[in-house]
């Protein structure tokens, strides 16, 4: 019994990573149905930029800020600099999703070319060696700071998108682009800040990451694949989906892991997720935009 | 709408020569390079004509048919340890070969139906576990993979000829039997299927096309393509490992298809060889190959859609007026 | 004074399919302007145009607006205009709330009459301020109408544009949403509406005219349009052999136009 526990809270705790992924995932995919293949890749080299910070001596939070803030600006320009341009130019929806898999590629490689792919550690005020006892089950400081985070990034970003005027003015951008417009909401502004705000929840995620996994350009590619399976099985239009998908996935990974079998792991998840997929193709909380003809 | 027409006869008018030309050099070179060419070259365009086969296949279901597929790495590792369990036990090659392709087009299949449900990212994870499962079983079945050891493979011989040429008219020869296969496909009834299930599913059932037979149909055609391009490669590298099928060559074939141009058969020859051709020049800096890749994807959406072969098109264009304009 | 004049504009969809063919017409300040004409006959093309809403059209022909051209202006500097469009379909953002609409109608307003023309949007509506909390799908159709128009008046028009909004109403609701134009019009706005049911519209407007097919083909005051023959005939329904298929096509033959 106190197994099982210890490896629910393992799973709550991947699982909370895999939910940063997601949401930042799904808030970009919600304004502008771009499915955003550079997520992780972008992730990655914010989380280059506050190692670097780091290596210059300067104090942890500046580091993470400097690395969420590169992040942000990272993604909008490329929202703003080259995704628009593309669909000005008449860019097929295909097109552009091929181009965020572009710009990961390009980000990949810039990242192994600055810092090398030896992997490198990543110092953390957060041990994930050291243990913190919770009642009858033990846990990593860096996994309860993990869970922490992610908890109160959900709980932002849901204030903000529910209570704030700019929050809902996102939702009715990503609802009816065109009846957006012509109230004129500042549309491409709101779908920039939501790549900037994606974005940087990308960066959170890869710098809670990190620690764990070391550093190199390809760390972000496991945990984007599963941010993105958590995503799909939450609902890609759905935050709380998100959010879901992505604890539902952290628990069955941990829990199969522990009682099936360690090496496939990975494919239980996606075997889950393609299962939910044909009972529910929409994901547990989603409903596919209606098509615009 | 007589605008349009005559725009046609224009092209038509212009497909009779600069066409023909470049196939007879491309032809004759492909002739006379086994004579003239370096062991190097020679290794080269094998490569690029195994990679030929896979984009080709990639750009049937992506380029016609308008449906991803993130698993082509898994149709290729499928293919290529199939050929070598085939040839290990004692199998021809061709019939090997034959097998390859078969096998991943029976996964293709098996793929293809969760896609006949979802589409677009929804499609893209599905395929993406397909991809991530043939890894991990290869990784941690050794019977299957041979294990940390890898799986070897006999050598081809034919004939007496060198295995450096006789991979190279093998190779070379099936490309461009795949080739023309491709064109009369997609000139076909099938290809035009394949179109309009891409341009639109609810229009296309409504013309009466079976939805369900030609997206499987895609699956299965570019997983056999896939599977042969695996069995080439296995035989042409000679040595088989799980790490050599993993996320990063299903992006390759992306990439090939992307640059070559989306849904243009003679693009993927063009792709084919921009992504063997990267690597090489970038030999000394391999982290730039990526930045390279990259870039050229962005260049092309956003500036030639239709990639090196709308290029290809325009030019000709500008030629077949070339004094005028 | 004409606030927006329209002169011989050319859309095309997909740089090929004509939808209009050199339509002009010219809104007074301050009046009501009609737009009728069968299906598919570019009046849905003619307002989506001005909005900006079609990419790269009108591809000849200009529009004016109180002295500037903005042809072929994107949908957010119409807007900015004070140009509002009322889609067919309403347009609302039906996973908010009725409140939430109404406050992304005032997006951009900063002036201290917000309270009070909030006020007059429920005051003309009263079952908006009842179904405030409601999300706009869970409207009925008539009242999903008035939500549209109430949070269009929020920002307060120069020039309100209307696409179809008796579309499927109830008559009694059709003559509600009506007077509701009529008082908004009477408030300074200027109102574009393209109707099909051209009794309500031609008993509001001052000006109008009839679209076939891309082009104009009756022009006039209102009176002028509902006492011609034909349109009593095609669509008052009020001239002889009713509105059979025979009688159709007789009278297109002899239409005068
Ligand atoms: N998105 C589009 N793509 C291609 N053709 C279109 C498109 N929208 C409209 N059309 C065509 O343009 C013509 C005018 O259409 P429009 O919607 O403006 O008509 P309408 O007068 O509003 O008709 P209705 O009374 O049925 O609403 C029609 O022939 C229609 O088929
Ligand atoms: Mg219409």
């Amino acid at each position: 019994m106190e197994w099982l526990l210890q490896y629910l809270l393992a799973g709550l705790s991947a699982g909370s990573t895999y939910a940063l992924v997601a949401l930042g995932l799904v808030l970009v995919y919600q304004s502008s149905r771009v499915l955003n293949f550079a997520h992780g890749d972008v992730a990655a080299f914010a989380t280059f930029i506050a190692y670097t910070a780091l290596s210059a001596r300067l104090p942890f939070g500046v580091a993470f800020g400097l690395a969420v803030m590169f992040s942000a600006a990272l993604a909008t320009t490329f929202y703003l600099g080259i995704l628009i341009p593309a669909q000005r130019r008449d860019a097929t929806h295909l097109g552009q999703v091929i181009m965020t898999l572009g710009l990961g590629l390009i980000l990949q490689g810039g990242a192994a070319f600055f810092w090398g792919t030896e992997p490198q550690p990543f110092r953390s005020p957060l041990s994930d060696t050291r243990i913190v006892k919770i009642g009858p089950v033990a846990m990593t400081e860096l996994g309860l700071g993990t869970l922490g985070t992610a908890l109160c990034c959900s709980l932002l970003l849901y204030g903000f998108v529910q209570r704030t005027r700019v929050g809902r003015a996102m939702r009715a951008t990503s609802e009816n682009l065109i009846a957006a417009q012509t109230l004129g909401i500042p549309t491409r502004q709101l779908v920039a800040l939501s790549w900037a705000v994606g974005a940087a929840l990308g960066a959170v995620a890869g710098a809670f990451l990190a620690p764990a996994l070391f550093l190199d350009p390809y760390f972000m590619i496991d945990p984007f694949l599963k941010g993105f399976a958590a995503a799909i099985l939450g609902g890609l239009n759905s935050l709380p989906g998100a959010i879901v998908g992505g604890l539902i996935l952290g628990i069955a990974e941990s829990l199969s892991g522990a009682y099936i079998a360690i090496q496939f792991k990975n494919t239980l998840a996606f075997v889950i997720i393609i299962l939910v997929l044909l009972v529910r193709p929409e994901g547990l909380l989603g409903h596919e935009f209606k098509e615009r003809v | 709408m007589d605008r349009v027409a005559s725009y046609k006869e224009d092209l038509r008018l212009v497909r009779k020569w600069p066409e023909k030309l470049l196939a007879g050099i491309l032809f004759l070179a492909l002739c006379l390079l086994p004579q003239f060419g370096s062991d190097y070259a020679i290794y080269i365009v094998t490569l690029i004509s195994t990679y030929a086969i896979g984009v080709l296949g990639q750009n049937l279901l992506i380029g016609f048919s308008g449906q991803v597929s993130f698993g082509q790495a898994g149709f290729l590792g499928i293919g290529a340890f199939t050929l070598a369990h085939l040839t290990r036990a004692g199998v021809v090659f061709p019939l090997a070969l034959l097998a390859a392709g078969a096998m991943a087009a029976l996964f293709g299949l098996l793929v293809g139906f969760p896609a006949l449900r979802l589409k677009g990212p929804y499609l893209a994870v599905a395929t993406l576990g397909f991809g991530i499962a043939v890894y991990q079983v290869l990784a941690n079945w050794d019977t299957l993979s041979g294990g940390r050891m890898g799986l070897a493979i006999p050598p081809l011989a034919w004939n007496g000829l060198s295995k450096r040429l006789l991979m190279y008219y093998l190779n070379v020869g099936l490309a461009v039997l795949f080739t023309l296969a491709t064109y009369n496909l997609v000139s076909s009834y099938v290809g035009r299927a394949f179109i309009a299930i891409r341009d639109s599913d609810i229009a296309a059932e409504v013309m009466g096309i079976n939805l369900t037979r030609y997206k499987l149909l895609a699956f299965a055609v570019s997983s056999f393509y896939t599977g042969v391009q695996g069995g080439l490669l296995a035989q042409l590298l000679g040595h088989l490992e799980p790490q050599m099928f993993t996320l990063a060559e299903t992006i390759t074939l992306i990439v090939g298809v992307v640059v070559g141009g989306l849904a243009r058969v003679e693009g993927s020859l063009f792709g084919a060889a921009f992504v063997i051709l990267v690597p090489q020049v970038f030999a000394s800096s391999r982290e730039l190959v990526p930045v390279v890749y990259g870039a050229a994807i962005l260049l092309v959406i956003i500036f030639e859609p239709h990639g090196f072969a709308g290029r290809w098109m325009k030019f000709r264009l500008y030629f077949s007026h070339w004094p005028f304009r | 004074m004409s606030l927006l004049t329209v002169s011989n504009i050319e859309t095309l969809y997909f740089d090929r399919i004509y939808a209009l063919r050199g339509v002009s017409i010219e809104v007074r300040e301050g009046t009501i302007f009609t737009v009728l004409g069968p299906n598919g006959a570019g009046k849905t093309t003619l307002l989506k145009t001005i909005a900006g809403l079609i990419k790269d059209q009108p591809k000849k022909g200009t529009i004016e607006f109180d002295g500037r051209r903005i042809e072929r202006w994107s949908a957010e500097r119409v807007a900015a205009l004070g140009i509002v469009y009322v889609p067919e379909d309403r347009g609302l953002f039906r996973e908010l709330t009725v409140a939430e609409n109404l406050e992304l109608g005032l997006w951009g307003r900063r002036d201290n009459s917000i309270a009070r023309d909030l006020e007059a949007v429920f005051r003309m509506f009263p079952v908006l301020r009842e179904r405030s909390r409601q999300q706009a799908e869970s409207l009925s159709g008539g009242e999903q109408q008035m939500l549209s128009i109430g949070r269009a008046m929020l920002r307060r028009p120069r020039l309100l544009m209307l696409d179809e909004p008796s579309h499927g109403l109830t008559p009694q609701i059709a003559t509600m949403v009506y007077d509701a134009l009529a008082t908004i019009s009477m408030t300074g706005s200027t109102i574009l509406l393209v109707e099909q049911n051209a009794r309500l519209a031609l008993r509001v407007a001052h000006e109008g005219i009839i679209l076939e097919a891309g082009r104009v083909v009756l022009q006039g005051t209102a009176q002028e349009i509902g006492q011609n023959d034909d349109v009593r005939d095609l669509y008052l329904g009020v001239g002889e052999p009713g509105t059979s298929a025979t009688g159709w096509r007789l009278y297109r033959k002899r239409r005068r136009w």
